[in-house]
């Protein structure tokens, strides 16, 4: 068996570590380059913006989009080059902070041949301040189970029934609102509300000594 | 407002009914009456069961019904006020039970009362109940697009039980780190406010 280095073409990566975008360049990210070697630096600052902001959440109109173009950089172009940075962007972030340095990302930047003047501003989106938000948004967007938005509960003491003069017995009546939209509402036998009671201190508990440990032991 | 029994004509019926029966046999029909009196809308005995007591006990059908509905709405007001043994029993001479009877019922009532009131105290109109909780801790270690993550979540499944419509709804969610801190913060208020009832 034989192991195939494959690298680059004028590359001089250090040769034990995988680019950020993997151990080939994905097609979109080729192409990207001629076109964006004419390009000028205003209108790749432009286009790098609204990129950002669709990663922050905002959606992007084709009005926005036709504002870049013009009888120089025709729609298609666009199109292409707007697809190649998003896609190189994207896998640069999936990296966390820790594993992707900088200077790593610069040298595979020179590796695709993106311009030395682009790299900079093209660095900035993914080392710079508008990092923090763009994380905020993956971590919200991220597929899961419905959120708890908003519990409202009360404590109902029976005083008599029609079964019995006395009753003086506590109970709870819960209304929980998920995110998914739908509201339940239903009673808590003081019994039930215990177990979950104990049940929630005790995955609290779990999370915390969870954390304390894997935190330590798991490295990137 | 304690036990009282007025002697109605259904009561006076029934009492006459009740005296004529085998005492052998009465324990067993209170026993019954009493471990069902907590329940909503079931009968006491099934339609082969009350055949069977027709016979056994030598009562026809309306007679049967009588005698069953009279000790049933006996015991209800007993446990309604939670009257002591000794009230009962005399509630029961002033119906003019016999003795006999009056003995066997006071002390069915002294076995079972305890029981019946908690059990009576638990009853609720609410249609849906929590009935059970289920829970499970994940660390996710990554995402379409995130890799290389720590993030541990919990998530929950809480079964509740509809009455109405005897399905079985499941409320399932999910919370990280801090939402469950603030839900366990919640907890914590409402047992506040249990602890404050005393």
């Amino acid at each position: 068996m034989s192991i195939i280095q494959v690298t680059g073409s004028g590359g001089s990566v250090h040769s034990d570590r995988t680019p950020f975008f993997g151990g080939r360049v994905p097609p979109e990210i080729s192409i990207l380059i001629k076109p964006l070697s004419k390009c000028d630096k205003q209108t790749v600052g432009k286009i790098l913006q609204l990129i950002v902001s669709s990663m922050e959440g905002k959606p992007v109109s084709p009005e926005q989009f036709k504002k870049i173009s013009s009888e120089t950089l025709t729609e298609d172009t666009l199109t292409v080059i707007y697809s190649g940075l998003f896609s190189l962007l994207r896998r640069a972030i999936r990296l966390p902070l820790t594993s992707l340095k900088p200077e790593m990302f610069k040298e595979d930047m020179n590796e695709l041949q993106i311009p030395a003047e682009f790299q900079e501003d093209i660095a900035s989106v993914v080392f710079g301040a508008r990092r923090p938000r763009i994380e905020n948004e993956i971590l919200d967007s991220r597929p899961r189970l419905p959120k708890l938005d908003q519990l409202k509960w009360r404590v109902d003491v029976a005083i008599s029934t029609s079964v019995l003069n006395r009753v003086l017995e506590p109970t709870i009546l819960m209304e929980m609102k998920l995110s998914n939209g739908k509201i339940h509402s239903f009673e808590v036998p003081v019994s039930q509300f215990h177990q979950l009671r104990y049940n929630v201190a005790y995955v609290l508990k779990e999370m915390e000594d969870l954390e304390k440990k894997s935190i330590l032991k798991i490295q990137d | 407002m304690t036990l009282n029994l007025v002697a109605t004509t259904a009561i006076k019926k029934a009492v006459v009914l009740i005296n004529d029966l085998d005492t052998s046999k009465f324990p067993l029909l209170l026993t019954r009456i009493l471990s069902k009196l907590h329940l909503k809308d079931e009968r006491t005995f099934s339609e082969e069961e009350e055949e069977k007591l027709q016979s056994s006990l030598s009562l026809t059908d309306g007679d049967l019904e009588l005698v069953i509905h009279t000790l049933e709405f006996i015991l209800h007001q007993a446990a309604y006020h939670t009257a002591k043994p000794g009230l009962l029993g005399q509630q029961l001479q002033q119906i003019e039970l016999e003795e006999e009877k009056v003995k066997v019922i006071v002390d069915a009532w002294k076995n079972a009362a305890a029981d019946v009131v908690t059990k009576l105290r638990q009853r609720t109109i609410t249609p849906k109940r929590l009935e059970e909780i289920n829970w499970r801790l994940n660390l996710q270690m990554a995402q379409s697009n995130k890799s290389k993550m720590k993030l541990p979540n919990a998530m929950f499944e809480l079964k509740i039980n509809d009455e109405d419509s005897e399905a079985k709804e499941k409320i399932r969610f999910e919370m990280t780190h801090d939402e469950l801190y603030s839900f366990y913060n919640q907890l914590e208020t409402i047992q506040k406010q249990l602890d404050n009832l005393g």
